[in-house]
């Protein structure tokens, strides 16, 4: 975990706000009232949100925001970070992948479908990039051989 | 590491042999070399900052597989900001050529603002209620309770929409009236439908627009905004709906029991203000042709001169409006509620400015 030092509290942070986000947007997804958010030419959060690309397959998208965040925060612990089970880091990279490619095609269907931008779903947005972004860059370090063994975590506990 | 469980006893400051760096892992080598090189008392001269012999070099064949791990994990990081690069960018260059259907909604110079909110009294005693350009008395309704909005009361409420060229006329209005009585924040400029009758009507927008007065509480709902639906041009996107509080009131206030030519079929006209539930705008109280290509600037700046046909119907219909808040808020403040073009307004409404 020599190199890992910052990147767990800050997936961890990232996941928690996503999580946050989420489920107000789901909220406001069934409750268009209780969005507070900037209306204007380019930015209207309650366009996007009752537009109907905020539903696949009849779920809406901010539930499946709530579906990506719950396992990601899980997922983005300590422990789970420390854990010796490849697994676990694998799934880890897995959902940031999958993450990302959704914010992309959610960035098309704003940009070119909906024609407006939801200010609240682009702060999701971002903290699914830099999930990605961390989660990608961790892996080479924790997908390596032999980490997140007990003798690995014996030696992080060392004073130096 | 297992060389330290090996060596039980031994903590990380014991001086351990300076191993080369064939014994040493990556991540030995890493540690070693981003710890300060420093005395750390006895134990000779390397004390704690020596690297520990590693375990011996993973199987896989460490370092190369690291490096390529480490280019694939930024490739693919790379490749997914380029992605985004490009989505965005063809967005800019596609949005920059097209005619935008609609009037965007930016923050009101400030000239204008300044215009509006500072005509002079003598204009507004001047104009009274004589226009050249023909406007509509306001609907007064006398014995009903007073408009209480958020706990505040006395209350207007407005219902409108940024499309609607009716509103954008009223707003011109409401806009200089309502200055009279307290400080707007947030006004922003847009222009009514570019397809709709009296097309791009310059005005304000009251969506995010607020009021702080101690005289009155007022609230404006922009229904829709001027974006037209695509496929739909004579539709609009949502922009806000009124609170269910806001809805009872323009329910009941917008019925032909108190507006003799209110819709039957249940719909309100937009606009529609209620002042204190007591004095009634249904429609535009002057025709907003007569604001056909004038700009904000031209609009706001000739606010100062009595004799403009514009400004006339906008002074007008802001001393009925003035009138009927003066009412509600039982005379104050008295500069303009005393004002003589407040009262023809209030002399011609039949009610009590004072």
């Amino acid at each position: 975990m020599s190199n890992l030092r910052w990147q767990p509290i800050a997936t961890l942070l990232l996941s928690v706000y996503g999580l946050g986000a989420s489920i107000y947007l789901t909220i406001t997804h069934f409750q268009p009232k209780a969005l507070a958010c900037v209306s204007n030419s380019t930015f209207n959060c309650e366009k996007v949100t009752q537009s109907p690309q905020s539903e696949i397959f009849g779920i809406p998208v901010a539930m499946l925001g709530l579906v990506f965040f719950v396992p990601m925060l899980l997922l983005c612990l300590p422990a789970a970070w420390r854990a010796a089970d490849r697994r676990i880091h694998l799934a880890r990279i897995g959902l940031a992948v999958t993450g990302v490619g959704m914010i992309v095609y959610l960035i098309i269907a704003e940009l070119f479908i909906i024609k407006a931008i939801c200010l609240w779903c682009s702060s999701v947005h971002i903290a699914t990039f830099l999930l990605f972004v961390i989660i990608t860059t961790a892996s080479p370090i924790v997908l390596a051989p032999g980490y997140g063994t007990a003798d690995e975590a014996l030696a992080d506990s060392v004073p130096s | 590491m297992a060389d330290n469980v090996q060596n039980p006893g031994t903590g990380g400051n014991k001086p351990k042999p300076t191993g080369s760096g064939g014994g040493q892992s990556a991540k030995d080598q890493s540690r070693a070399a981003s710890r300060p090189v420093a005395a750390k008392g006895a134990g000779g001269g390397k004390g704690g900052n020596t690297p520990r012999p590693g375990r011996p070099a993973a199987p896989s064949g460490g370092p190369k597989n690291s490096q390529r791990g480490v280019f694939l994990a930024w490739g693919a990081v790379a490749v997914v900001i380029i992605v985004i690069a490009v989505l965005f960018i063809v967005k800019a260059t596609s949005t920059s050529t097209q005619d935008l259907s609609y009037t965007p909604v930016t923050a009101a110079p400030a000239q204008v603002v300044k215009d509006v909110t500072t005509v002079p009294l003598s204009t507004w005693n001047k104009v009274g209620v004589t226009s050249q350009i023909p406007v509509t008395k306001p609907t007064v309704i006398p014995g009903q309770p007073p408009m209480t909005l958020n706990g505040k009361s006395p209350a207007m409420l407005y219902y409108g929409a940024e499309y609607c060229p009716y509103c954008a006329a009223e707003r011109w209005a409401m806009t200089t009236a309502l200055a009279r009585f307290g400080t707007w924040s947030n006004l922003q400029i847009t222009a009514s439908s570019h397809t709709d009758v009296d097309a791009k009507t310059s005005t304000f927008s009251f969506h995010g627009a607020s009021l702080d007065s101690p005289y009155i509480t007022f609230q404006g709902v922009e229904q829709y905004t001027n974006i037209p639906v695509s496929g739909s041009p004579n539709q609009y996107t949502n922009l806000q709906n009124p609170t269910k509080q806001e809805a009872s009131i323009l329910t009941k206030y917008s019925s032909s029991k108190f507006l003799p030519n209110a819709s039957t079929s249940g719909g309100i006209s937009f606009p529609f203000v209620d002042i204190n539930n007591s004095v009634l705008f249904s429609g535009a109280s002057y025709d907003p042709q007569i604001l056909a290509n004038l700009s904000w600037t031209d609009i706001s700046s000739g606010l100062s001169d009595p004799t403009n046909p514009v400004t006339q119907a906008i002074l007008a219909t802001g001393n009925y409006m003035s009138a009927a808040i003066c009412q509600a808020s039982k005379g104050q403040p008295g500069s303009v509620c005393t004002s003589s073009g407040v009262q023809a307004a209030a002399k011609a409404l039949g009610i009590s400015a004072s």
